[in-house]
Order: structure tokens, then C-alpha cells, then sequence
């Protein structure tokens, strides 16, 4: 992973943590594939059964809505393991050493306050509805389990945030350690760098390989 | 109530939580937290602890849980997977085929091949990144100049947001809540435009300059047709989703799942490996859950806003200014462009639009309009110093192509941009007409 300075012997409480978490992480982002082939499929066999044989889906909006709670957070900790979400890095990746580190820890610790409290409210949320048995208004399909997956997302991009953060504080108590557990910051032509990684895989990193295996 | 100032002051309070979130997002916190979290603190200085946590804790779930939303995930799955099966050299080879002969052939096929790819692409930067491999040593080979084949693949790349499917077009629609159909649709004319402005430019420039942009000729045909198939599962997608959105025979979500599982189907069957699907669908769920969270993260502190009343001050002030609504445009328009130095489009826009968007609305201009002309601002951004990222990708893939030849090979692009600019604001047109013929 070209984004994630991780040595896989490396055998720091830190880095213990960076490993373990990761496999869930996969595996939440790939449920969050996963749906999204399933809405792919739902969405081209609502179009055939609704022309040609006139028979719609029943409860279609229903079940898509409900399943877009998968895509929209399941991948929150995977995203934040691979720097996928969206900041301004101007200042920060003009930054080095101690400077840097303590600017990520304090970054850091407001990404964990807010997420400690959507999943205080996000749960609440959840356990009202699970009460109330709350279900859609047109197919009834109870409601929980979607609204379930906010605090269960959210406690692994939690987890993740803590291994950052607990990265970034070791490395403003001592900077010249092996970076392990954070989200590299890019400036603009290590963005572009990430950009080709992302259009062409890893396979390829310039031209002149392209050329040699021609 | 924190400082105690919520219910006597709500304006000065929603000023502060602007500043505020302005300075967070500098700092370098990620746009989500920054966003959720002056959404929060400002709910609760104007409402208190109960009601402002009883409001955020729902945010994410109801506003993510939206049908108008799932169309996002479609439309980047599609993105992906014409990446990943070599779709682009094929689209590159039939452009070259078919307007090779005009004068700066190779770069007006480039055009071509970024705005057909732009079709199936919302990404940017992704397409800059294709195009210089794919086109660039073509161009190279016949001679062509260097700082116009780096132009011509940085500028190339800026179609795929306005051209549908654009991730961005529908995530203006969301926050401004218009219609997702009305704004694709509205986006794929100033795209042809935008091109069209970009090839007429190019030939300008080439029969001044012949050497620099030699026109390459020669194909029967023959040749011509036989590049067709190729093209093909390209053009499928674009004909489902338009004929869907404009007759209304689908929704965009289903005619995007549609599309997918035909691009889906046609890549394996041309050899795309399972593993490489995987990677795609890996990718586009990514993608998805950072659009997703911002979204909710940035209606947050929407909420906040629309308790404080600043929308509405704001628009109040506008609407004070003795000046005509078009100076203000421009004014605006020109703040967007120097805002768009420095930051990511999307993120520009969700901040700025929730207080800038009623004013302009006020001023008289069309909501769909306006969508589309803050769009194209914020893809010229993408071009231009300092941070130009579409211009640093081609030189990270080109590394013997330096940084100032792709700038300066620029320049060319962003006159056509400002000619387009000023053609979308002389003729709003371009932009109503498509939507409004919608059934």
C-alpha cells in the first residue's frame, strides 16, 4: 500500500494494532463493494421486470434506501486507513517533525471527539428505532438494521482514528522514528503520483516500464 | 449555550462557526470532522445540548439514506471499471482515425477520446492521468510540440465533471436540492461546448503553427468504421443513461445500474479479470464512502447555518449592493477561482454553497445554471498554478516532460476556458435548454 507507511515486521504496540485492525477494515469496505453490485443488479432487474414484464420490485426505494446506510459508512475506516478523505494539506504538508506530528495529534483528537459522539447519538438513534420497531413506509421493512451499521461503522473509523493518533504522538515524542500507523501526508505531486497509482494499479509507475515490457 | 451569546445573537454566532470552520479546514482537519464539528458546537451555543445532539445523531443516517443519493455509487462504479478495461487507447485510436486530418490532428483527437471517456468518467485528474500515457507518445512520435500535447491531456482531463455522469454535478444537486436528472443532463452541452471551444483552439493554433501540430491522414474508411466496435460498450452507456434520464423511461439510479452491469458484462467478456473487478469495486466503494461522509458532514453544519440565519443575511446584503446581478456573478465567479487555487472542488463547493447559493438564487439566475458555471470554475482550478493537479499528474506520469512546459503548455486551454465561460454567461442557453426539454 503506496499510502500507508506500514512495516509488516515491525512490532511496536502500534503497529500490532495497524495490523489487526486492517483485516476488519477490508472486510467492511468490501461489504460496502459488495452492496454496491447488489444495487447494480436490484437497479437493471427493477428496469426489466418493470417494462417487460410489468411487474416491479415490490418495496424497491425502500430496500435501496435502506441499503445505501452499507455504502455510505462501511468504508469510513478503510477510506481513513488510505488518506481517502478529503482535506486541505497546504499547510500541513509544509510541516516537519514535531511540528507536523503535533498538528496531526490535534487534528486527530477533533476527528475522535466528533466521531466519539456520532456514535453516542448515532447508537441512541438506533436503540429508538429497534424500540419503537420503526419500519419504511411502504414496504414496512424494519429500519434498525440499517441504522445499526452507523455505530458499528463508526467505532472502527474510531479505532482507526485512536491508531493514528497514538502513531502521531509517537512520533512528536521522538521524530526520528520508522513513521508507523498514519495517513502519509501528500504535497500536490505526491497526490499525482497517488492519482496515477489509483488509474493504473500498482503494476505501473511510469512510462519508461510500459516501454520496456513492450 | 457555550459562550452564551446563541439566543441573542444567532447571526454573530453563525459567523463565528464560519470563521471557524474556516480555520479548521486550514489547519489541515479533514473537511468531515471540521464540518460536523462546528455543526455540532454551533447547534448547541443556539439550542442546547438535547435538542442539537438529538439533531446531529440522525444527520448521517437520514441524509445518507436518500434514493436520490444511490445514484452516486452507480455512476463511480461505471468510472472504475472503464479505467480498468483499457477502454481509453481504444477510444484514442478512433478519434485519431476519424479527425487526424484536421491541422493539430492528434491533439483535436485527444479532445475527442478525454470528452468520450468523460462520458463514462467523473474524475478529473484519473482522465489526465489515462491520456498522457495513452496519448502523449503518439503525439510525441509525430512531432508534436510538448507543451501542447501536456496542454491538451491536463485540460482534456477537466471534461469528465462537466460531461455526465459527473459526481460532482450530482452532489450540487443534492445540497441545492434540484432535480439529479435536470442537472446531468444540464451539464452535457457546456461539456460539448467546452470541447468543441477546446479542438477550435487547437486548429487555430496549428495552422500557424504546422510543424508543432502536424495532421495526421491516410485511413480508409474502412479503418474508420472497424475502430467503431471498439468504442462501443462507451457509446451503450451514454445511450442508456441519457435516453433514460431525458424520457424518463428510468430513474438515473437504475439507468446507472444498467450501465454498469452492461460496462460490467462487456469488460469481462473483452478479458478484464475478476481480480481487476475486485480492485474497481474496492475503489468505487471508497470513493463512495469519502463523498458520502462529506455530504453528511457538511449538512451538519448546513443545519447549524439555517438556525443562525446567515443564508439569509447574506442574501440581504447582496441584494443591498448597487450593483447589477451580473457584476455580482462575475465578483463571485472570480472569488471561486481564487478559492479554487487552493482547495478540492467538491470541498469548495459544499462549504461555500449554502450561504452563497440563496443569494445568487435572489439575484435572479437559474439554479441549474449556476450549478454548472460554479462546476466548470472550480475544473479550470484544476489547471491552473498553484496547485493544478491535473497539470502535476501529467508531469508525475511524463516525468521528462517538466512542470513549467505543462503550465505554459496550459495557457492555450485556459483562454479556450475563459472564451467557454464567457459563452455560458452570454448564453445561458447552452446550459437551460437540454433540461428544459425534459419529460
Amino acid at each position: 500500500m503506496a499510502l500507508f507507511s506500514n512495516n509488516s515486521t515491525e512490532q511496536g504496540p502500534v503497529a500490532v494494532a495497524d495490523r489487526s485492525l486492517s483485516p476488519f477494515e477490508d472486510l467492511l469496505n468490501l461489504i460496502a463493494a459488495l452492496a454496491i453490485l447488489l444495487l447494480m443488479l436490484l437497479g437493471s432487474a427493477q428496469i426489466f421486470l418493470r417494462s417487460a414484464l410489468n411487474a416491479p420490485i415490490a418495496g424497491y426505494i425502500d430496500l435501496v434506501e435502506l441499503s445505501m446506510a452499507s455504502m455510505a459508512f462501511l468504508g469510513a475506516a478503510y477510506c481513513q486507513r488510505l488518506g481517502g478523505h478529503i482535506r486541505m494539506e497546504m499547510l500541513v504538508s509544509k510541516l516537519r517533525g514535531r511540528w507536523l506530528w503535533g498538528f496531526e495529534t490535534i487534528t486527530t483528537l477533533i476527528a475522535l471527539f466528533i466521531i466519539g459522539v456520532l456514535i453516542w447519538y448515532g447508537w441512541g438513534h438506533f436503540v429508538r428505532s429497534y424500540e419503537l420497531g420503526d419500519s419504511t413506509i411502504d414496504a414496512e421493512f424494519p429500519v434498525w438494521p440499517s441504522k445499526l451499521l452507523v455505530p458499528i461503522a463508526f467505532s472502527f473509523w474510531f479505532l482507526r482514528l485512536l491508531v493514528q493518533l497514538a502513531g502521531a504522538v509517537r512520533l512528536l515524542i521522538n521524530p526520528d522514528q520508522q513513521p508507523i500507523g498514519i495517513a502519509k501526508i501528500l504535497d500536490v505531486s505526491e497526490q499525482a503520483q497517488e492519482e496515477i497509482h489509483e488509474a493504473f494499479g500498482d503494476d505501473a509507475t511510469s512510462d519508461a516500464d510500459r516501454e520496456d515490457a513492450k | 449555550m457555550i459562550i452564551g451569546i446563541g439566543f441573542s445573537n444567532p447571526l454573530l454566532v453563525g459567523l463565528i462557526g464560519l470563521g471557524f470552520l474556516i480555520f479548521l479546514v486550514v489547519i489541515g482537519v479533514r473537511v468531515v470532522f471540521a464540518a460536523a464539528m462546528v455543526g455540532l458546537f454551533g447547534l448547541i451555543e443556539l439550542l442546547g445540548w438535547g435538542p442539537a445532539a438529538g439533531i446531529v445523531g440522525t444527520i448521517p443516517h437520514s441524509k445518507s439514506s436518500t434514493y436520490a443519493l444511490s445514484v452516486l455509487p452507480m455512476f463511480i462504479f461505471i468510472g472504475f471499471i472503464a479505467f480498468h478495461a483499457g477502454m481509453t487507447e481504444q477510444l484514442f485510436n478512433a478519434a485519431r482515425k476519424w479527425v487526424g486530418w484536421v491541422p493539430g490532428g492528434l491533439a483535436v483527437a485527444t479532445v475527442f477520446a478525454t470528452a468520450g471517456f468523460a462520458a463514462v468518467s467523473g474524475a478529473s485528474t484519473a482522465t489526465a492521468a489515462v491520456f498522457s500515457r495513452v496519448a502523449i507518445p503518439e503525439m510525441l512520435k509525430n512531432g508534436y510540440d510538448k507543451k501542447l500535447a501536456a496542454g491538451v491531456v491536463a485540460a482534456g482531463g477537466t471534461l469528465a465533471t462537466l460531461i455526465p455522469p459527473s459526481a460532482i454535478l450530482i452532489i450540487y444537486a443534492i445540497i441545492v436540492e434540484e432535480s439529479v436528472g435536470q442537472l446531468l443532463l444540464a451539464g452535457f452541452l457546456p461539456g460539448a461546448v467546452s470541447a468543441l471551444v477546446y479542438a477550435a483552439i487547437i486548429i487555430v493554433w496549428a495552422k500557424r503553427h504546422p510543424k508543432a501540430a502536424p495532421s495526421v491522414s491516410g485511413f480508409s474508411w474502412t479503418e474508420r468504421f472497424q475502430s467503431l466496435p471498439g468504442i462501443s460498450p462507451i457509446v451503450i452507456v451514454v445511450l442508456i443513461i441519457m435516453s433514460a434520464i431525458y424520457n424518463g423511461w428510468a430513474t438515473p439510479t437504475e439507468a446507472g445500474a444498467l450501465g454498469a452491469l452492461v460496462i460490467f458484462v462487456l469488460a469481462l467478456a473483452r478479458g478484464t479479470t475478476l481480480g481487476t473487478m475486485k480492485g474497481a469495486l474496492m475503489e468505487a466503494a471508497k470513493l463512495t464512502v469519502m463523498i458520502f461522509s462529506l455530504i453528511w458532514g457538511v449538512l451538519i453544519f448546513v443545519r447549524f447555518l439555517g438556525f443562525s440565519g446567515l443564508p439569509e443575511a447574506f442574501t440581504a446584503w447582496i441584494l443591498s449592493l448597487d450593483a447589477s446581478p451580473m457584476m455580482i456573478m462575475i465578483c463571485i465567479l472570480l472569488a471561486y477561482a481564487v478559492l479554487g487555487m487552493f482547495m478540492d472542488a467538491i470541498g469548495m463547493l459544499l462549504l461555500t454553497l449554502p450561504v452563497v447559493y440563496p443569494a445568487v438564487i435572489a439575484l435572479g439566475f437559474d439554479s441549474i445554471w449556476f450549478g454548472i458555471i460554479v462546476v466548470k470554475m472550480a475544473e479550470v482550478c484544476l489547471i491552473t498554478p498553484p496547485i493544478g493537479l491535473n497539470c502535476f499528474v501529467v508531469n508525475a506520469v511524463r516525468p521528462d516532460i517538466d512542470l513549467t512546459t505543462v503550465f505554459r503548455g496550459i495557457a492555450l486551454f485556459f483562454i479556450a476556458d475563459v472564451i467557454t465561460i464567457g459563452l455560458l454567461l452570454a448564453f445561458p442557453e447552452i446550459v437551460t435548454w437540454l433540461p428544459s426539454l425534459m419529460k
